[in-house]
């Protein structure tokens, strides 16, 4: 029940919304006691032979009446309660969003997207139920409950009224057990359910290796395994369930033996008439939804409560990196100075870089080479500010970066990252990702410079062509040359290309450099990547090893050196030839 | 994504019956459990009878003979406690029931997606296929653990409640029929209504999943460009436009779902009052039957209620059931053994002489991505084959693993054809290193000797010397039993290489299939791993995609693939000698400048 108390937030600010809406619900309520009561008014003019055909026919208007408003209140009551728990499975959705965008990549590091979209999804549906259905439930369950055993109670025979109603506190314990056992075997049952996912997740990377080593029948046994456990842990779930409904039947049961058998003694001597014992026993028919919906209340309000729990714990996470206090918003521009003694990922134990003393000129290109792992794109990152530095501090025209705002910040800088990610658009919505008013003229520009222009010309619909997970599957290149153009388009004082010419072969990738050369005179470009030639032309070049500057200098000082940078040169030479022997020789 | 969302509404009669057509193995059961629904129902019916006799013969007469009394009572409490009973017994089965269909048909699923060619999981993101055996097969759960029993039960029920009226006042019940059609016909109208917005519900949703998702995809580049606000907004948008179409729904649903069915009752409520009170001034009233049928009336729409609930389930499980049959029905099988012979004469592989003949392949039938490929490479030697992205390499190793049909020319093994070897001797004898070493959650044994049984502890440890990869699993905690995450993210790329070596060499295989990873490792490992590659093609007939230079110059014959074709091919010698690729390589280690050009 804690999860209503949790929501009150969003109670509170739809409080005309949910106070009609319960007033509705209980005026519904009220009205549902007529019609048992006008039945009972009938039984009793028939006994007695007092029904007259007037009398009739107000009874069966006062029917009618209730009929038509109850409809339109009902009506009412569900479009304010229910319209509410959609809203607020609305704005959750937009709380998450919103706080998504504020998590930096460690965030993204620990969390899987599958359960980020759970979240989004199953728990926010669930919450939805707890505030549709539970809030309903627990209003109406209560109301009607109330009410019925209060008119039951003082229009009829508060004697009787108890004596019917003493079997229910066996009932309220036999469901409050049933929700206990219920929740953990549920629970259990979801985790079983979590397992065999994995498992099929799995299966599905693996498919490759499973089929070279002949792995089908293990691979099938593991999955039978897994599927009858999932079958066990919910036969458990269903063998407290299947209890619920007729538990409560026989309490039902009992209630109406009893009421009948008193009733019939009451009647005897008196105490009460036919017709007021006929219309009791209708009114205990309507106290059977509040008891159903009572075993119903448990289950929807636990499952919406943890549900819940998991949103908050995720929008409890506060972003690792943020705007510091008195933040400057300017635009930063002029030399990049890295002073970093050490920066480590929080999951490593090991320094991802050390060390790092370098000043990148305004206007010069800088390129980074090394092994994977090596921390180029940790350097950038950190320039970035996906991460922060807590050793160490970066500047850029002599500010520091901690002293501007990420948006002041990233306005100066053009990212195009290893993994090129395209969004479900056009290409050229793409490209225009970070300038959605971009004219086509300006995005052809940038696509002639990143040397894309041709390849997009030939897509089936030029530059309105669909790319992205659903649309045209492009080449590894080929999205890489879309991320440039879309770089580019920034025009940022700062390009930071990390290892975005890898899958794009020597002379495409040879233009692209010369295009860049031409048109970025006087801003800085910082380029890394493991081949070597990339750089070739860069006014420095250092190299990385295990997250320090273990080399640095111009390509011919570095040739000349003779030794790892040499080294690496020399043996991508035979590399390229032999990935390209068959095309040249 | 359309066709998928289309097709459910023409097919779904179809499915339905395919879908019920999984009860038929536990028809032993179903009908055990239908015949318990019925006893119990029956019993449940009943109770309102025992209180009419009571009312009718005792209370208005005033008339209490104690025995009878107390048979009375007994027989309604032991009518409860039996309804009870029953009906505990019936919803028990009916859910292990649905729970038995629905495991046999996820069974039945990954059997057939097992028959499945690669081509298919190509094609088909992990997510969508993982979603289509456990989601879609959990929505069809519901329907059968729901939806039928909801609706047999309640269809019992109101058969059982219309007997009852029946047999208290024939002329009376058949009025109470007319309420059929009148709420079938309500039944269909809010499906007819509904059905676009619920289309439309959908697709919504699955818009705002996939913005959502992609945007958790993209979330880096987002920020970078600064681009949080524009998104937020777009979601918002797609937010607000679903929370619209659900409003809608839940307008629809109130207008004529619950709400309606309530009024409905009230009108035949005041209808049946009406009727009686209209008797009763020509003739004697019997009350009890009054009293019975105020009762049955009341209890006549809460079935009909909890089947109208039920719809959405419904068609949601159709949808899924749809999607699962449609895998189902994939034609798209990976090879299998020909003729299938016994199998002491299924042939073997045992020296490992593999011949291509005129292989030529396309994988979707239009561009050939190999083109009359021949070569043989005999008993023992390394064959290695160097090529830029796309000249087919990769084809060939597919072909050679039967991972997909030969269709044109022929692959032999031992002069036998690939296509007669049995699926078992093929994985056996043929030992595939890929580029990519998956390893599987589970610790380190686990994933050398994966489900092979055959495989000892001791052949674990002896593979996994034999390939160097013995010293960095003895400094892991737990050594052979250190626990591997996800993908063996715990470990680095070389370490996870090794591992995929003392797989392949666990099973001792004749021939051994190599796909050279491209990506660098830090040196050392790197070492181990040339060494360890070099032990292993010692003595088997090896197939190797080859990226490091010791292989390619080890290798006894050398392919240069071009576009699908072999452009160029002899051995070391014969190669270096045509003043080619290979001697421009041979210059270029004694160390001379290659910038020169």
């Amino acid at each position: 029940m804690r999860v209503f108390l949790d929501l009150m937030w969003f109670f509170r600010k739809h409080k005309k919304r949910y106070l009609s809406g319960i007033a509705l619900l209980m005026m519904v309520s009220l009205i549902t006691l007529i019609p048992p009561r006008v039945v009972g008014m009938v039984v009793n003019e028939l006994t007695y032979h007092t029904l007259t055909r007037s009398r009739l026919f107000y009874e069966l208007l006062a029917i009618l009446a209730c009929a038509v408003i109850s409809y339109g209140l009902r009506y009412l009551w569900r479009i304010m309660l229910y319209g509410g728990s959609i809203q607020l499975a609305s704005d959750l959705r937009t709380r998450l969003y919103h706080h998504f965008t504020h998590m930096s990549p460690q965030f993204y590091h620990q969390q899987r997207i599958g359960d980020l979209m759970a979240h989004s999804t199953n728990d926010v549906q669930a919450v939805q139920e707890t505030a549709g259905d539970g809030v309903l439930t627990l209003v109406d369950s209560i109301t009607t409950g109330s009410v019925v055993i209060a008119t039951m109670a003082f229009t009829i025979n508060w004697k009787l009224t108890l004596i019917s109603l003493l079997p229910m506190p066996l009932m309220a314990f036999a469901v409050f057990h049933y929700g206990k056992a219920l929740h953990q075997r549920f629970y259990q049952a979801q985790a079983a359910f979590s397992d065999i996912n994995d498992r099929i997740q799995e299966y599905v990377s693996g498919i490759r290796v499973i089929r070279a080593f002949g792995q089908s029948a293990w691979e099938r046994k593991n999955f039978v395994e897994l599927s009858r456990d999932v079958v066990a842990k919910n036969v458990a779930v269903a063998r407290i369930d299947s209890l619920f409904d007729p538990t409560i039947s026989i309490i039902i049961g009992f209630s109406y033996f009893l009421s009948i058998a008193f009733g019939a003694v009451f009647v005897l001597h008196g105490h009460l008439n036919l017709g007021q014992l006929t219309t009791f026993t209708l009114y205990l028919g309507e106290l059977i939804w509040p008891m159903l919906a009572f075993g119903f209340l448990f289950n929807i309000v636990e499952r919406g409560g943890a549900s819940y729990e998991r949103i908050q714990k995720l929008l409890n996470i506060a972003p690792m990196v943020q705007d510091r206090p008195q933040a400057s918003d300017t635009v930063p521009s002029g030399d990049i100075t890295y002073q970093v003694r050490e920066f480590r990922y929080s999951d490593s134990p090991q320094a991802a870089l050390k060390n790092i003393d370098l000043r990148i000129k305004q206007g010069h290109t800088l390129g980074i080479v090394g092994r994977t792992g090596s921390g180029k794109t940790t350097l950038m990152r950190l320039l970035l500010r996906e991460f922060d530095v807590q050793d160490g501090d970066i500047a850029i025209g002599g500010v520091s970066i901690y002293d501007l705002t990420l948006s002041g910040l990233r306005q100066s800088l053009a990212y195009a990252p290893q993994d090129d990610f395209l969004f479900s658009a056009s290409v050229a919505e793409n490209i225009a990702f970070a300038q959605p008013d971009a004219t086509l003229e300006q995005i052809e520009r940038v696509a002639h410079l990143a040397s894309i222009d041709g390849d997009i010309e030939t897509f089936p619909e030029g530059y309105q062509t669909l790319v992205g997970e659903r649309g045209t599957t492009l080449s590894g290149g080929q999205k890489q040359r879309i991320s440039i153009a879309r770089a580019l388009l920034q025009n940022a004082e700062v390009l930071l290309l990390d290892d975005t010419l890898s899958a794009v072969d020597a002379r495409t990738e040879a233009n692209i450099l010369a295009e860049l050369r031409q048109n970025r005179t006087g801003r800085t470009t910082l380029i890394a990547t493991h081949r070597l030639r990339t750089v070739e032309h860069a006014d420095w070049i250092i190299v990385l090893e295990e997250g320090a500057i273990v080399e640095q200098g111009t390509h011919t000082t570095l040739w000349e050196l003779g030794r790892r940078y040499a080294d690496m040169y020399r043996r991508q030479q035979l590399e390229i030839l032999v990935e390209q022997g068959g095309g040249r020789v | 994504m359309g066709a998928i969302e289309e097709v459910p509404q023409a097919g779904s009669h179809g499915t339905f019956l395919r879908l019920l057509r999984y009860m038929w193995p536990y028809r032993g059961k179903v009908l055990l459990s239908l015949l318990l629904l019925l006893a119990a129902t029956a019993a449940d019916v009943f109770q309102p009878i025992l209180i009419k006799i009571f009312i009718d013969n005792n209370l208005i007469p005033r008339h209490f003979p104690k025995q009878q009394m107390v048979w009375l009572g007994g027989v309604y409490m032991a009518l409860v406690v039996l309804t009870a009973g029953l009906n505990v017994m019936q919803l028990l089965l009916f859910q292990i029931l649905a729970l038995d269909i629905i495991q046999r048909l996820r069974v039945e699923l990954f059997d057939k997606v097992q028959e499945l060619a690669l081509a298919f999981f190509d094609r088909t993101p992990v997510g969508v296929l993982v979603s289509r055996i456990t989601n879609d097969t959990q929505a069809i759960l519901d329907m059968f653990m729901t939806v039928l029993s909801t609706f047999v039960q309640n269809i019992t029920l109101l058969v059982g409640i219309l007997l009852a009226m029946f047999s208290l006042n024939a002329r009376l019940a058949t009025y109470c029929l007319l309420l059929i059609p009148v709420i079938i016909g309500t039944m269909l109208l809010y499906r007819k209504i509904t059905s676009p917005i619920f289309h439309l519900a959908r697709q919504r949703l699955s818009l705002l999943n996939a913005k959502l998702n992609e945007s958790l995809q993209g979330m880096s580049v987002i920020q970078a460009m600064r681009q949080e606000h524009r998104l937020r907004h777009e979601f918002g948008k797609i937010n607000e436009a679903y929370r619209q179409v659900r409003f809608r729904n839940t307008q629809l649903n109130a207008l004529l779902l619950r709400p309606l069915m309530d009024g409905i009752y009230l009108l035949t409520l005041m209808l049946m009052l009406g009727y009686f009170g209209e008797r009763s001034f020509s003739q004697l009233v019997n009350i009890g039957v009054l009293y019975a049928f105020v009762t049955y009336l009341s209890r006549f729409f809460e079935p009909v209620n909890n089947m109208l609930q039920r719809l959405n389930f419904f068609q949601q499980a159709m949808v899924s059931a749809e999607r699962v049959f449609q895998i189902m029905d994939n034609q798209e099988l990976a090879p299998q053994q020909e003729g299938q012979p016994a199998a002491h004469t299924s042939p073997q592989i045992k020296a490992g002489c593999i011949t291509f003949e005129d292989v030529s392949f396309s994988y979707e039938g239009q561009t050939d991505v190999l083109k009359h490929i021949s070569f043989t490479a005999f008993a023992g030697q390394t064959v290695a084959i160097v090529g830029h992205t796309g000249s087919g390499k990769s084809s060939i190793i597919n072909l050679l693993m039967r991972f997909y049909p030969v269709e044109r020319g022929q692959i032999k093994i031992d002069g036998v054809s690939l296509r007669l070897f049995s699926e078992q001797e093929l994985r056996r004898k043929m030992g595939l290193v890929l580029q990519d070493p998956f390893l599987f959650v589970g610790d380190i044994i686990s994933n050398i000797r994966l489900g092979n049984s055959f495989v000892s502890e001791k052949q674990v440890v002896e593979a996994a010397q034999f390939v160097q990869a013995d010293g960095f699993i003895r400094n892991l905690s737990g050594g052979y039993h250190a626990p591997i995450g996800e993908r063996g993210a715990t470990l680095s790329t070389g370490q996870r290489q090794l591992l995929s070596f003392a797989r392949t060499m666990a099973i001792h295989p004749a021939i051994l299939v190599l796909d050279e990873a491209t990506a660098s490792v830090d040196t050392e490992t790197e070492e181990a791993i040339q060494f360890a590659l070099q032990k292993m093609r010692h003595g088997r007939t090896t197939l190797a995609i080859a990226h490091r230079l010791s292989t390619i110059q080890d290798a006894d014959h050398i392919l240069v693939l071009h576009h699908g074709e072999i452009v160029e091919q002899g051995t070391h010698q014969q190669l270096l000698a045509q003043g080619g690729l290979y001697h421009k390589m041979y210059l270029l280690q004694q160390g001379s400048n290659p910038v020169a050009d």
